[in-house]
């Protein structure tokens, strides 16, 4: 994993006030034009909550027939793979399992890559997506939502029991986040010998439901970092570990990527990171408010309402 | 009071030169001599759980003989003044209520130094001893234990309420932690404009029981630093504050103070910002081994075994 940069630098007075504001996507067709591959976060992106986001079907569709790859990532590591393959499904949208990164797979993928030990198993601190993942990839695991009902009786000389074979905690949203599995992966981390600490991914906040925001993956990360004083490995955006993975998956140049997203922290910086084009869309989390402040230090090439204001693209090739 | 916090260090200095090696303490009448404050930290100093640590009766007599202020701070929140005080008369010991200041108190002692209004509340994600010491002080609060039943439904378009008079949110060392507060707690520091993020204290691991180490207070603020982005303002060991509230209570010149406890990190680095002199005792949780090893920067002005080292002075007084 290189180190990555997780938060942006705040620029120095004097290039706050000579940086380029990001402008507004005027010529589609050419943004579209010099990049072969276009990764999409879901959440802001695709749809809100449980609806999709109008024109998103005939962008996708436009998208595709230009012969364009369309890949998706998402932060949100409740659900799997499969579980978001449905989701797309359940929305009418033609997109495949393995054209989906979540950061539940994302955790997965890690620990295959470095060939966690068979003999090892991981704790979970989120949930069911997460699971998932790990036993689809054959991985042991225990912890998650069913420790969500567990509590410690601390009475004098109490000693609670941690499983030693416990090589790596993966830690995500968990609605189910308690004292006693704070305990338990505060344990596995400092006692187990080598115990990998993974973050699916630290959003300080989240959308579970479009009404407001909720607080995000990053809460469980910050506990466990605050009991540890250790750094996770974090697999989820902005870390490029996704954005290398799918590119060596997929054989694609990362300059031939435009990663479209909704947040300037994970999405944008996400691209950033990975020398990709960036395109931040307002039907998300962030106000064209938030991009123009001078406390926002993130730019994307360049930003637009909607995803489906790339349509204008086909209009422009049928005048 | 000034509410002004003075900027602390909160972990020892990382320099290329290590600090000198603290001694084993020899002359224990020649440091009684040299001040007129003692401050002890309690676990670990005065008692181990439930049991007290042998010769410290006999200790205590000695320097209030010797006409010596004996002053005790905790990091513990999880019981007030006077549920302290009920435990050192338990243990056969003559303290004062007034003698006794855990992390409960001083969030207390710091929201009225900055005169919290009174039309405003506190969102308590703690136990007991914070909300007793709020009703102590006469300041409202919510939340607390009470809230760690609760759940949230995440239905479509769910908004969790949250009570917008709420003006400061207390953290501290919670066995009850769950999403409901992280998220109400979350919600009141990002939306109530003000909102003050307080934190008892940020120790990484506790010793609830002294079988094993348990994760601490530094886990429940390490989440909300991570949802709001925000620092608390930290009122417990390092930081100065308690060192601050009772030498201006007490009128006592810091410089004729002597701290005493079993943490580097906590203890002696609060007896170090405050310019106090400092003692480590090995009857608690730092061995002379974690006292001497090359990666610890904090060193106090010498160490002892136990607290009932101190009578040596007694015995060279009548030698």
């Amino acid at each position: 994993m290189q180190p990555v940069l997780i938060s942006a630098a705040k620029p120095s007075t004097a290039a706050a006030a000579s940086s380029c504001q990001t402008p507004f996507l005027t010529d589609a067709a050419k943004l579209i034009d010099s990049a072969k591959t276009f990764i999409f976060d879901c959440d802001g992106v695709i749809w809100k909550g449980d609806k999709l986001i109008n024109g998103v079907p005939e962008t996708l569709d436009m998208l595709r027939s230009m012969g364009k790859k369309l890949v998706f990532v998402t932060n949100n590591s409740t659900k799997s793979r499969k579980q978001y393959g449905k989701k797309f499904e359940s929305l009418g949208l033609d997109v495949t399992e393995e054209e989906i990164f979540a950061s539940s797979f994302a955790a997965a993928a890690y620990l295959k890559s470095i060939n966690f030990p068979s003999d090892k198993k991981v704790y979970v601190v989120g949930e069911a997506g997460i699971q998932l993942e790990l036993k689809q990839a054959g991985i042991s695991y225990i912890g998650g939502p069913e420790d969500g009902d567990k509590k410690i009786d601390l009475a004098p000389g109490r000693f609670m029991e941690h499983d030693q074979d416990v090589g790596a905690v993966v830690v995500g949203f968990d609605r189910n986040i308690n004292y006693y599995k704070l305990q338990y992966a505060t344990l596995c981390v400092r006692e187990n010998p080598g115990c990998l600490f993974i973050a699916t991914n630290c959003d300080a906040v989240t959308h579970l439901t479009d009404a407001q925001e909720w607080a995000g993956g990053g809460a469980m990360v910050g506990a466990i970092k605050g009991s540890t004083k250790k750094e996770p490995l974090v697999v989820g955006k902005p870390s490029t570990f996704m954005m290398d993975y799918l590119a060596s998956e997929f054989k694609i140049s990362k300059s031939e990527i435009c990663m479209v997203g909704d947040r300037l922290d994970t999405d944008i910086l996400f691209g950033q990171n990975g020398g990709c084009k960036t395109l931040l869309v307002l039907s998300g989390v962030t106000t064209l408010e938030t991009l123009q402040s001078p406390d926002n230090s993130i730019q994307p090439d360049a930003y637009t309402n909607q995803i489906s204001d790339l349509l204008s693209a086909k209009k422009v090739a049928s005048a | 009071m000034s509410s002004a916090m003075a900027s602390v260090q909160l972990n020892g200095t990382s320099t290329g030169t290590p600090a000198a090696a603290a001694p084993f303490l020899t002359d224990a009448m020649k440091l009684i001599n040299s001040v007129k404050t003692f401050i002890f930290d309690c676990d670990g100093v005065i008692w181990k759980g439930d049991k007290l640590i042998d010769g410290v009766p006999e200790t205590l007599d000695m320097l209030h003989a010797m006409g010596k202020r004996l002053v005790f701070v905790t990091n513990n929140s999880t019981k007030s003044r006077k549920q302290y005080a009920k435990k050192f008369d338990s243990l056969g010991l003559n303290v004062a209520e007034e003698e006794i200041f855990p992390s409960s108190f001083a969030a207390a002692a710091y929201l009225k130094s900055v005169n919290f209004p009174s039309n405003k509340k506190v969102y308590v994600v703690g136990e007991g001893g914070i909300q007793l010491e709020l009703t102590q002080a006469g300041i409202s609060h919510i939340g607390g234990p009470e809230d760690g039943d609760k759940k949230i439904e995440l239905a479509p378009g769910q908004i969790m309420d949250h009570d917008h008079h709420v003006g400061a949110v207390v953290v501290g060392f919670d066995r009850f932690f769950n999403y409901y507060k992280l998220q109400y707690a979350t919600l009141c520091l990002r939306e109530n404009p003000g909102c003050l993020f307080i934190a008892t204290n940020c120790d990484a691991i506790t010793y609830l029981t002294y079988a094993q180490e348990w994760a601490g207070g530094g886990a429940m603020v390490g989440a909300l630093k991570a949802t709001t982005n925000k620092e608390p303002v930290v009122v417990g060991k390092p930081s100065t504050f308690l060192m601050d509230y009772l030498a201006s209570e007490f009128q006592i010149n810091k410089s004729e103070i002597c701290m005493v406890g079993d943490r580097l990190d906590t203890d002696i680095l609060f007896g170090q910002n405050g310019s106090c002199r400092t003692l480590l005792v090995l009857s608690g949780v730092t061995s002379l081994d974690a006292l001497q090893s090359p990666e610890n920067s904090i060193q106090p002005d010498a160490y002892i075994n136990q607290l009932s080292d101190l009578l040596s002075a007694k015995k060279s007084a009548s030698a």
